[in-house]
């Protein structure tokens, strides 16, 4: 067990390197640079910026040189933990993206939570209680939840929120504890408004999970074992809830290495619309503006969670599953 | 005043020069009627008008005495952390008009913006310049400054400083904070890479700026300018560029010439940059460096990149009201970060701000308005300062398909296209009914309005006499799809417009002139392209006929107009790239000009040091050829597209509901935020 971790640990330097290699390469592939991009932003109001200025411009910010030495020069301050400079914020990467991520594990976390609040025990009534009235409701709301992108939900629930109760539930603070630093007055003003993101955030995971546990439950749920416990008498809750749910929990928790880094790029649109402070809209308008910098920092720690996201859901499956655990061994 | 002097110097005074003086000036000249524009009180302008003598101002004693101040000030006076009112404000405070009332001290102006990338929207609320256009944008008036005048000759403009002015920590705001821009800023090779066109005279010399006391600076030209005011009133924070002025004790710390080097690399390391002068460069620029003392009537206490950009009244702010409160009315203004524009609508709509124009969208116009008491504002709209808000070049210097070059320079097919677009529909289908069909040249608001004959001209819809155009040209022949062919290779006559979904709805507007056009036997093909995509294909000579707004019409001859061929490709519009490459490599690369490129290069700096009355025919005549020669149709123009539809909550007070809006203006800026006020 200890011997996988390490192997994958030791991997995880050489992944990444080469995902810089394809973040870099992806981040640069787009028409132009972040200069064409800032000129084409200031015409946009009638300004202008001379020729020399975008030269000089481009100087100093090193986009004249080749791509192949752009890079080194990213990855030699990657290496020495520099993360860079935002060409856009001209302010130091590190700084941009550290409250930001604060917020949004805090928001993939709660999300993450609610899915399997709602998911798990969802997915078991319907599978012990199939075609049941409750049952049906909940697979109409799961094909519902399936079917509707987030940010269209998001922009709906904003538009009814707004038009029934009145509210303007945009961002994650109110304007008063936007800048302020963290405080429980703070916390207690975030937990406030929160729920909404959380719900828009959860709501599709909630509804593709419960389908995977129902499935897979209702497949364990006719195998022999079963038949044999309950002939012994184990009562009916304790039987299914120490055997076919545990069973069936396994590729739940093997989903995990994709649902972390899916939690954070999933809510990119969600926080655009909802102008969430999280990491998402940093990304987009660093990709927009082909702020490259930024832009592949964040996407080099998109890969990172990847990684570790698999990592902890092969650890969770071994430590879950005795046979996986045997087999490794 | 000896009133055959007076004529004699108004034989050179005109248009854009403008005297420029406090209150006290305002009513000396007697001798000349001051025409008032009809958005501005009938008191005390600190604007001379066109028709101004250029004599100098005599003092006269304060219209108010006692000045009164914000309560929030008013306490920290009592509490010994502010000097008094009368010792903060300088001996003469700018008298700035109201535009309806006098107002009331304190509120939160609550704004929207989009973050760093949006920097402008901070810029053109304080308009932080010397001097600012006025609400009709025909005018100059000081903001932190006394006067600017010329000399005789215009070829000397003096600037005379407020004595007892001062930055926003107290210090003193003096000629060493504009010698500082010039010799440590503008002269400084690290910082200023190439010397800007206004600075530089025909010869290529750098102009002169002198100090000659500590309240007064000359700008010595080697020839007549005649824009130096326009060029003045743009020396601002805009796109983080330069100011002409900074403060000179607080930004030595970060200069090479002053600082301690070791003090200097470590904070240019611990900032992440790699030269000085990129942490000069930013520590100048208020929004992104809190602490750098300011002018403006407010001033940035949060950085651009947190999620509220709040700005703070500035309490040695130097204009005052005709009642001598000290402005700004507004305690603070809080502009608030959405990550998109669509949010920061939804938001308008539910009444989140107290007026915001800026990324509110022209297609969302009527929800705001069925909204309007719902969430308790009005909705007003500041209509284009000229041009047209979708316009299509014709690219004259395309060399990629020499059949579609040549006929893209035939004159009669460009006018042939103009008169097959049906504009009203445009207008209906695309502008909301908002606007007029027009050709891209000023407001009728502007001094350089070449009239409604120049306006109008080739804009009505007719299919026949475009038919006849081209059929006059050799056109005359089609395939079996009704499209012409070219008289030699008997190929049809296919054109692309590329057209980019920004700033207005001209993907809409490009597909009905392809129908219209398509009418007329000429095979138009849309290209909906990404922003930077378009724009690299724009300098790299590849776009055939594109479609983009010209706003700046208003300002021809300062900026970056859009006629001029010298003006860089990013900023301007397809006609001549390859003129452009010519202009730049000073005749080594590209292809030589047309004559009509090289009249219009001309006229325009005949007209920087023309004399004002001058100026404005020539104005006259640069458009009347632009319009003539059909290089750019204009479709409609004067709707409030970009940046004119105004929300404004019922608390608000003092917006103008008639405004001339552009960049150069800085609108909302020259509508006078400062006397902007708000009711519980």
């Amino acid at each position: 067990m200890l011997k996988i971790i390490l192997q994958r640990l030791l991997i995880l330097p050489v992944l990444l390197l080469v995902f810089s290699v394809v973040v870099f390469w992806l981040v640069q592939a787009p028409p132009g640079d972040f200069l064409t991009s800032y000129v084409a932003t200031l015409s946009s109001s009638g300004s202008s910026i001379d020729d020399a200025q975008v030269a000089a411009l481009r100087q100093q910010y090193g986009l004249d040189q080749p791509v192949y030495l752009q890079y080194l020069h990213w990855m030699e301050g990657l290496f020495k933990g520099d993360l860079g400079l935002s060409l856009e914020y001209q302010l130091p990467n590190v700084e941009l993206i550290g409250e930001r991520l604060v917020l949004t594990i805090i928001l993939a976390l709660f999300s993450f939570f609610l899915t399997w609040a709602i998911a798990i025990p969802a997915g078991i009534y319907s599978a012990t209680h199939q075609n049941s009235l409750l049952d049906y409701a909940f697979t109409v709301l799961n094909y519902f939840g399936v079917a509707v992108p987030n940010f269209m939900l998001a922009l709906v629930l904003m538009w009814i929120a707004y038009d029934r109760l009145g509210l303007n539930v945009t961002g994650l603070f109110s304007p008063k504890f936007m800048n302020s630093s963290w405080s429980m007055a703070r916390v207690g003003d975030m937990l406030q408004h929160i729920w909404l993101p959380v719900i828009i955030l959860g709501i599709g995971g909630t509804a593709r999970l419960t389908r995977i546990m129902r499935a897979n439950l209702i497949d364990e749920l006719n195998k022999p074992y079963v038949v044999a416990a309950r002939a012994k008498g184990l009562s009916e809750w304790r039987l299914i809830l120490k055997y076919p749910v545990r069973l069936a929990l396994n590729p739940l928790v093997s989903t995990i290495g994709w649902y972390l880094p899916q939690l954070f790029s999933g809510s990119l649109i969600v926080a655009t619309v909802m102008s969430l402070p999280n990491i998402g809209p940093l990304l987009l308008r660093a990709l927009i503006q082909q702020d490259m910098y930024l832009a592949g920092v964040i996407l080099l720690i998109y890969c990172g969670l990847t990684v570790v996201g698999t990592l902890i859901s092969d650890i969770l499956l071994a430590w879950l599953d005795p046979r996986i655990r045997m087999e490794s061994a | 005043m000896n009133p055959s002097r007076t004529r004699t110097l108004l034989t050179i005074a005109a248009a854009w020069i403008l005297v420029l003086s406090t209150v006290l000036s305002a009513c000396a000249p007697k001798a000349t009627p001051v025409p008032v524009a009809p958005t501005e009180p009938a008191i005390s302008v600190p604007v001379l008008l066109p028709t101004t003598t250029l004599a100098p101002v005599v003092p006269v004693a304060p219209a108010a005495p006692k000045y009164n101040e914000a309560p929030i000030l008013a306490d920290m006076v009592k509490a010994g952390t502010l000097p008094p009112v009368e010792e903060r404000l300088p001996k003469k405070p700018v008298v700035v008009p109201v535009t309806e009332s006098i107002g009331q001290y304190g509120g939160v102006w609550r704004r929207g913006f989009l973050g760093p990338s949006d920097y402008n929207g901070y810029v053109r609320i304080v308009a932080d310049a010397l001097v600012r256009f006025s609400p009709d944008g025909t005018k100059v008036e000081p903001k932190y400054v006394e006067s600017v005048t010329p000399s005789a000759d215009f070829k000397t403009w003096t600037i005379k400083m407020l004595e007892g002015a001062k930055w926003s920590d107290g210090s003193p705001f003096t000629a060493d904070d504009i010698m500082f821009w010039y010799k440590d800023v503008l002269l400084n090779k690290d910082l200023t890479a190439s010397i800007p066109a206004w600075m530089k005279n025909a010869d290529g010399s750098t102009v002169l700026v002198s100090k000659v006391d500590d309240y007064t600076v000359t700008w010595t030209y080697a020839a007549a300018n005649t824009t130096f005011l326009l060029e003045l009133a743009n020396k601002d924070n805009g796109d983080k560029a330069y100011p002409v002025f900074l403060p000179a004790a607080y930004m030595k710390q970060f200069h090479a010439t002053y600082a301690d080097k070791a003090k200097l690399d470590q904070m240019v390391t611990d900032a992440k940059f790699k030269t000085w002068a990129e942490l000069f460069a930013s520590k100048k620029n208020q929004a992104e460096n809190p602490a750098r003392p300011g002018m403006a009537a407010w001033i940035p206490i949060t950085a651009v990149s947190s999620q509220v950009l709040i700005l703070k009244r500035n309490p040695y702010y130097v204009g005052v009201d005709e009642a001598g409160n000290q402005l700004p009315y507004i305690d603070e203004i809080d502009m608030i970060f959405y990550a998109d524009a669509a949010s920061l609508n939804l938001a308008a709509i539910a009444g989140t701000f107290d007026e915001q124009e800026r990324q509110i969208n022209l297609m969302n116009y009527p929800v705001f308005k069925a909204n309007e008491q719902k969430g308790g504002y009005k909705v007003i709209t500041w209509p284009a300062y000229g041009g047209a808000d979708a316009d299509i070049s014709f690219n004259q210097t395309y060399v990629k398909d020499a059949d579609l070059g040549k006929l893209m320079q035939t004159k009669d097919f460009r006018v042939a296209m103009s008169y097959a677009i049906n504009r009203s529909k445009i207008q209906e289908t695309a502008f909301l009914g908002l606007g007029e069909p027009r050709q891209p040249v000023p407001s009728p608001m502007s001094l350089y309005y070449p009239g409604d004959e120049v306006a109008k001209k080739y804009t009505e819809y007719s299919m026949d006499k475009a038919n006849q155009l081209l059929d006059g040209i050799g056109l005359d022949k089609k395939n079996a799809d009704g499209i012409r062919l070219y008289p030699n290779s008997n190929k049809p006559v296919n054109i692309e417009i590329s057209v980019v979904n920004a700033f207005g709805p001209w993907p809409d507007v490009a597909q009905e002139v392809a129908a219209d056009w398509k009418a007329v036997g000429i095979n138009a093909l849309v290209q909906v392209r990404e922003r930077s995509l378009h724009f690299q294909m724009r300098a790299s000579n590849d776009l055939q006929t594109e479609i983009w707004n010209q706003d700046t019409a208003g300002f021809p001859f300062t900026g970056a107009p859009k006629m001029d061929p010298r003006t860089t490709l990013a900023s301007g519009i397809t006609v001549w790239p390859l003129y452009n490459t010519w202009y730049n490599t000073g005749g080594k690369q590209g292809q030589e000009p047309s004559d009509v490129a090289k009249q219009i290069v001309s006229l325009v700096n005949q007209a920087k040091s023309a004399a004002p009355d001058q100026q404005i025919a020539i104005a006259k005549q640069l458009f009347g050829i632009w319009v003539d020669n059909c290089f750019e149709i204009g479709t409609i123009g004067l709707t409030p597209m970009d940046q004119g539809v105004v929300i404004v909550s019922n608390k608000m007070h003092n917006v103008p509901t008639t405004l001339a809006k552009d960049w150069p203006l800085r609108t909302p800026g020259n509508a006078r935020t400062e006397q902007f006020y708000m009711t519980p």
